[in-house]
């Protein structure tokens, strides 16, 4: 099967319009950030604390936020999860100004409290205490009666047990009742009266709760921006000296950063949040980017070494169309796997995915239109610049009349002998 | 088969033989570890363990934490002060009031009859980690920039030594404590689900002093302070006690500042009951401990002794008879909140307060979650991209499939043996490297079509294929392993797993796509004399 059988399509014609469609792109992502108010910051960054519930009956939002309004926590967010059915809610609450306040078990003891009814404190929430809990409330009564026993260290053999109960706890997603837990496999009768009578099964199981302090939310903007930073910067020094020419390393860094800046935008004009998730994809699509980009220089600079002088923009546009097929072709694998991660990969890939989605048309696109367009301006602006350079080298171009297109001299010297053959 | 084909072929093999040995060895010592029964675990369990997960995926407790290293400098300035206030009077050098402009420094009041050179002999001999300017009237005294950094450091040091302690002893598998910058400690133990008691556990100061009580309890600080014109005299302070469930008074205890004992003479605690079933810490002290404390009850005897937690008075017992070497600590204390206390007791002190910048639980639902679409995810993508590429290359595209599956599996072997953490951003990594992998076939493949339709016999065009496209490769795989490097220098945990993935996956990519590709064409059309037409 082939798609494209050598196209010779003038891609450097559109590069005024692909440049004026880039920047819109960019401008529409800037406006939305804008319009925002800056970036939507998870509390990756912004500093809050985030608690991920998944409750046994679909919760009362309502009802909800008046148990939170009793908190004192100023503002807060309640979100239900993009799967209703499974009765997930995510609260989110700003950080707080006093020190040393425990939001997260002040939240939970509220929910509890709101939406549980009335708590039997004598009795273990089997959905809220962690396995070492349960562990150590089953050792300390051993109804399987294994104190003294030879081989038997009672706390490890209940902590098995309690492992198991929790692990139910996770395939069935949350008990509804004590009876839930006792479907636990291989435990025993004994192990099962007790759970029984001295359990209860609270209104909800917590998923997740993540706490940032706004100092480390800081650092990790910085340290974040400060990576990417030098990491573009070391492929620019690569490219130059690889490429031999500072104009092929500028472009291929511009079209990458072109990409993350769009990227951003686009993710902002969705509503999404920025957190270490879209940094984890971000980095992923620098990755992609500048990889494509390569691919298109090195077939440049292959097409260059032949003797015949071309003009820089026949052989860039020869290069663009001699690597199209291997560029669709790539990008639709990729796509297809983000595709997969973006259907199948449940909450926390999701971002990542559509991140990486976007990342993907806009790399492919930026390696064409972005990164090769660079290369020529540049030429053309510097040969404008310099006019008398020429005509000093060689005498007889000086005598070519000035109006037709100048034949661009090569732009990059031929590369060193290449040791591709060696193996 | 040429002999060039042999040793290629050996090559492979070893290379995946050592990966696949390098992932099971690894998941069976892991498997081991957490094994009960007897016997060896089973082989899927080895399977499953290879590679450690990181928390977002298994389910734990993140924490950052900061040492407040103010505290140490503080205790410090004042263990420093009251040696040279007990070796003045000794010396008969009289000082005056003592005040504190900040937590490095103090000024010490000088009177005209103080004699200066016994008192410069002392400080020179007793506090060398100051710096004097004396002035008329005053003696100002900073902490040395060295000394002071000596001290954060051990604080910092000596905090992350407490708290391994109270994690080995609370028991956590594989827990991980390690300093990140000047004073912070990155906490991972995964597996807790039981965020609220860990916290409690690493955070309580555990800082126990045993203090004679001159005065009190009283809710008004102020009537204790009385005898001694309002103000808080030098040699005592002022302690609250530790509040009730339900008491809304604070009560106030006059009481030395010097301790008879602290947490470091301490031998052993262990949790016990009383009489009424009452819940209680026991402790037993050093031989040292014991002489100090035997020395101070003889002597003290009908006088009260404040057991002083965390610069909290839990109880103050009237001293009834000399004690040496055991004393309770009682207060209304839960089971497990005197097993707690036993543990932090035995782990020793933090030298400093600790606070949370950061703390991360993910429950074991979530990670169980993740982990599955992850991989039901990444399977069917892959699965997709097979199909594709077999579609588009037909039996070439076998060859690429083989080189992705191995490719895959090289890469897990590796993370298993460089004993690698896999994250999210990890997975991250981990799927740019199979595209980048799909890339270098696609590249491969194309160039040879190229070939192909130039009019080159397949072998030819399968020779030139592979070099042409080897620099590109080559060119693509040295970028992005630059960039990162990079990531990894200056990145934190996430990025720092996205950039060891990534590194790792290409070396891998290089190999594979290159080395194992071209030997299965070389498989496939080497031995032939002619070949009429590739499947590409």
């Amino acid at each position: 099967m082939e798609l494209f059988r050598q196209t010779n399509i003038d891609f450097l014609r559109w590069k005024w319009w692909a440049i004026g469609a880039s920047w819109a792109l960019i401008l529409v992502g800037m406006g939305a950030i804008f319009v925002q108010k800056g970036l939507k910051f998870g509390i990756d960054f912004a500093g809050g604390t985030q608690i991920a519930l998944r409750f046994a009956q679909r919760p009362d939002i309502d009802q909800l936020r008046k148990v939170l309004d009793q908190g004192g926590f100023g503002s807060f967010g309640i979100q239900r999860y993009e799967e209703p059915e499974k009765n997930e809610v995510l609260i989110r609450v700003q950080q707080q100004r006093k020190e040393g306040r425990d939001v997260t078990q002040d939240v939970l003891s509220l929910v509890r409290q709101g939406l549980g009814g009335p708590i039997d404190a004598s009795k273990i929430d089997l959905n809220v205490q962690g396995r070492d809990s349960l562990a150590a409330r089953l050792a300390a009564s051993d109804p399987d009666q294994v104190a003294g026993k030879p081989n038997i260290v009672v706390a490890e053999y209940y902590a098995q047990i309690a492992e198991r109960v929790i692990r139910r706890r996770s395939e069935v997603g949350i008990f509804r009742s004590p009876a839930d837990a006792n479907s636990t496999p291989g435990i025993s009768t004994a192990v099962k009266q007790w759970l029984q009578s001295n359990t209860t099964t609270g209104p909800f199981v917590l998923l997740s709760a993540e706490n940032v302090g706004p100092q480390v939310g800081s650092d990790l903007r910085r340290k974040a921006v400060w990576a990417v930073a030098t990491s573009m910067a070391g492929m620019l020094i690569y490219i130059w000296l690889r490429f031999r020419s500072l104009p092929f390393g500028v472009g291929a860094i511009v079209a990458t950063f072109h990409d993350v800046m769009i990227t951003i935008g686009l993710l902002a004009l969705f509503g999404r949040e920025f957190n270490l998730v879209v940094i984890a994809a971000l980095l992923t699509l620098v990755g992609y980017s500048v990889n494509d980009t390569v691919v298109v220089y090195d077939r440049i600079r292959e097409n260059q070494r032949t003797p015949k002088k071309e003009p820089l923009e026949t052989v860039i546009n020869r290069s663009i169309n001699q690597t199209l097929s291997r560029t669709i072709l790539t990008s639709g694998a990729t796509m297809l796997v983000v595709l997969a991660l973006y259907i199948l990969g449940g909450e926390v890939l999701n971002t990542f995915a559509l991140t990486l989605m976007i990342g993907i048309i806009i790399g492919t696109y930026s390696s064409i239109y972005v990164a090769s367009p660079i290369v020529v301006i540049w030429k053309q602006f510097v040969d404008r610049r310099k006019p008398a350079v020429v005509p000093l080298a060689a005498g007889k171009a000086a005598a070519a009349p000035p109006a037709g297109p100048k034949p661009a001299a090569p732009a990059i010297p031929p590369a060193p002998k290449k040791k591709s053959g060696r193996r | 088969m040429t002999k060039k084909l042999r040793w290629r072929l050996l090559l492979i093999f070893a290379v995946v033989a050592g990966m696949v040995a390098g992932y099971i060895v690894t998941g069976y010592s892991r498997a081991k570890k957490e094994w009960v029964g007897p016997g060896s675990p089973p082989l899927s369990d080895a399977l499953k363990k290879g590679i450690k997960l990181g928390l977002d995926l298994r389910g734990g407790i993140h924490l950052v934490l900061q040492v407040n290293t103010a505290d140490a400098l503080k205790a410090q300035r004042d263990n420093d002060v009251i040696q040279l206030q007990n070796q003045a009077r000794d010396q008969g050098v009289a000082l005056g009031a003592i005040e504190y402009p900040s937590d490095i420094s103090f000024a010490v009041a000088v009177s005209p009859q103080t004699d200066t050179t016994k008192l410069d002999d002392l400080v020179k001999r007793w506090l060398p980690d100051w710096n004097v300017n004396p002035t008329s009237g005053k003696w100002f005294f900073t902490l040395k920039d060295v000394s002071r950094r000596n001290i954060e450091d051990s604080a910092v040091t000596q905090a992350i030594e407490t708290i391994r302690n109270r994690i080995d002893e609370f028991g956590v598998a594989e827990p991980l404590i390690a300093r990140e910058g000047t004073d912070r400690i990155l906490i991972q133990l995964p597996g807790i689900d039981d965020p609220k008691r860990v916290k409690d556990l690493i955070k309580s100061t555990a800082f126990l002093e045993l203090k004679l009580v001159e005065a009190g309890p009283s809710s008004d600080r102020n009537q204790l302070l009385q005898p001694y014109g309002g103000q808080v005299p030098p040699n005592l302070e002022l302690v609250q006690d530790k509040a009730q469930p339900g008491q809304t008074q604070v009560n106030w205890y006059l009481v030395q500042k010097a301790a008879v004992i602290t947490g470091r003479d301490l031998k052993n605690a262990r949790p016990t009951q009383q009489q009424f079933g009452q819940n209680a810490v026991t402790f037993f002290l050093t031989p040292s401990g014991a002489e100090k404390f035997a020395d101070v009850t003889a002597k003290n005897v009908n006088r009260r002794l404040a057991i002083i937690l965390d610069h909290r008075v839990q109880s103050a017992p009237t001293i009834h008879e000399r004690i040496s070497d055991t004393g309770q600590i009682t207060g209304s204390f839960s089971a497990e909140e005197a097993n707690d206390l036993a543990l932090v007791l035995r782990a020793g002190a933090l030298p400093a307060g600790l606070t949370y910048l950061e703390e991360r639980t993910v429950g074991p639902s979530l990670g169980l979650d993740s982990i599955r679409k992850g991989i039901t995810a990444s399977v069917v993508g892959a699965v997709l991209v097979f199909f594709a590429v077999v579609a588009y290359y037909r039996r070439a595209g076998w060859n690429a499939v083989l080189a992705l599956i191995l490719n895959a599996v090289l890469l897990m072997g590796a993370l298993a043996l460089f004993d690698a953490t896999l994250t999210l951003p990890g997975i991250a990594g981990f799927i740019l490297t199979i595209g980048m992998a799909v890339d270098s076939n696609v590249l491969i493949f194309e160039r040879i079509r190229e070939e192909l339709r130039a009019g080159r016999a397949p072998k030819t065009a399968i020779e030139n294929g592979f070099s042409k496209a080897f620099a590109t490769i080559i060119d693509t795989h040295i970028t992005v392993i630059i960039s990162a490097i990079f990531l990894f220098q200056f990145g934190t945990g996430p990025v720092k797993g996205f950039a060891v993935t990534l590194i790792v996956g290409l070396l891998i990519s290089v190999f594979t796509a290159v080395f194992v590709s071209h030997t299965i064409f070389e498989l496939e059309y080497g031995r032939r004399e002619h070949i009429d037409a590739l499947s590409i």
